[in-house]
């Protein structure tokens, strides 16, 4: 969080490097909360808690999951900040938030539900097409953020400017 | 503590819970509007705030306090709670572990009471007591949290639970508790009163994750499986370990969204004071030990 004047991380005041570490910030947690809020409570397909959970995945899981919280905090004041000082770099804060969001996912479908198996996507279904779509899911936003990431760096370097 | 502990009904703490929320919500009150007379600034919402605190742990008691005056109203207050038993039990450890504590918190009462009393014996005496070392040490955060989420494992996780439902002693000193460990945890990560110590942003996100952590693991287990000696039904223990589980996540991001709103200030006025670095604002900020003007 130090450092907003490193050499390239500026543009004119604007502030590359917090603007994204918020929207990455806000991109996993968001997609945390969607991620609770959807499966678990709207359409009620996880369980709260499977009881083959193994004692690692409960523990990783609720620090994980308070985690996200915490972050989702974080991010909100990192952007609050960044916006007080008007150095906010609206493309990179996007992409950054997109690419938080697939990294997130990626993590979830591998690590939560394969490796630790806190949790399964669906219960008494075949569950590799929700896993595939999952983690598919995740590539496209990871693809998203990183083309929009790409975009606005030329933008930046092109102008001379970041946009925002 | 009390001489005859015997005819100590819960009833009769819960009134005795209920007097000393109206009093000390009325002291609080009258204190602040001295305050403001005398100039000094105090927001209208710590009263607010430390009022719905009270209210809260008020709350949680009110249905004891009502069936000890009226012993009709027990029948009453026992027959059709939402959830059953153990869920209208975690409604109530909710209120008075975490929501009303924060809500204190919140109001500074400490600072106020600081600014209130005339300089002399008393507010030294005071003062001695908030930087002593014994304080210093409970107030560490991580030793807060242990105590804190310590108390509600071994409250859960062993026999204790069964035996407060027996033992009209047992659960007196088990409410009492789990509010004082409440309050302290809420004290040693808010610290908005003053304190010896300061502790970094780090730190005290830290602690807050490890405690988060730890009350969602115990809230799931508890999904599953009912305190030693005890008989919920299925439906009921799951409804009450949600509560436990979705309850402690609300008052974890308010904890939270506290810790970031005096990093957000101090750095703003850091900043506002003169080119000072992000890394020394964070200091500022978060280790604030709020003195009030001798």
């Amino acid at each position: 969080m130090t450092g907003a004047t490193r050499p390239g991380d500026t543009y004119g005041g604007i502030s590359v490097r917090h603007s994204a570490i918020s929207g990455a910030l806000l991109g996993v947690a968001l997609m945390a909360a969607i991620d609770e809020i959807v499966f678990h409570q709207i359409l009620g397909w996880h369980h709260f808690y499977d009881r083959s959970t193994p004692a690692v995945g409960l523990a990783s899981d609720g620090l994980l999951h308070t985690a996200e919280l915490l972050v989702l905090v974080a991010g909100f004041a990192l952007l609050a900040d960044v916006r007080r000082r008007h150095a906010l770099a609206v493309r990179h804060f996007w992409a950054a938030l997109l690419m938080g969001a697939g990294a997130f996912q990626l993590f979830d479908g591998l690590v939560n539900h394969k490796v630790f198996r806190v949790h399964q996507i669906r219960y008494d279904v075949d569950v590799w097409p929700y896993d595939l779509a999952w983690i598919a899911g995740a590539l496209v936003f990871l693809v998203v953020g990183a083309l929009l990431w790409w975009s606005a760096r030329r933008s930046v370097r092109t102008s001379g400017l970041a946009d925002g | 503590m009390h001489d005859h502990p015997t005819n100590m009904g819960p009833g009769a703490l819960a009134l005795v819970v209920l007097l000393v929320a109206v009093v000390g919500v009325a002291l609080y009150i009258g204190a602040a509007v001295r305050l403001r007379r005398r100039g000094d600034a105090w927001p209208w919402w710590r009263d607010a705030s430390v009022a719905a605190g009270a209210g809260a742990v008020a709350a949680a008691v009110l249905p004891f306090g009502a069936a000890a005056v009226l012993p009709s109203v027990a029948a009453a207050a026992v027959v059709p709670l939402p959830g059953g038993p153990f869920t209208a039990h975690m409604a109530g450890h909710l209120l008075v572990g975490m929501v009303g504590p924060l809500l204190i918190v919140l109001g500074r009462p400490v600072t106020l009471l600081l600014r209130s009393i005339p300089v002399g014996g008393t507010r030294t005496g005071l003062l001695t007591v908030l930087r002593s070392r014994p304080a210093a040490l409970l107030t560490a955060p991580a030793v807060a949290a242990v105590l804190d989420m310590g108390g509600l494992w071994v409250l859960y996780r062993t026999p204790l639970f069964a035996a407060m439902h027996d033992d009209t002693l047992v659960a007196i000193v088990v409410h009492l508790h789990v509010f004082a460990a409440g309050m302290l945890f809420t004290v040693a990560i808010c610290r908005l009163d003053p304190l010896r110590r300061r502790y970094g942003l780090p730190h005290l996100a830290v602690v807050l994750l490890v405690a988060g952590a730890v009350h969602a693991v115990l809230a799931k287990t508890l999904y599953a499986q009912s305190p030693p000696g005890t008989m919920f039904a299925a439906s009921d223990l799951q409804a009450g370990a949600q509560l436990m589980y979705y309850g402690g996540d609300a008052v974890g991001v308010a904890l939270a969204v506290v810790l970031a709103v005096r990093w957000y200030s101090g750095v703003g006025r850091a900043r506002h004071a003169g080119g000072v670095g992000r890394a020394r604002a964070r200091t500022v900020t978060v280790g604030r030990a709020r003195r009030p003007a001798a």
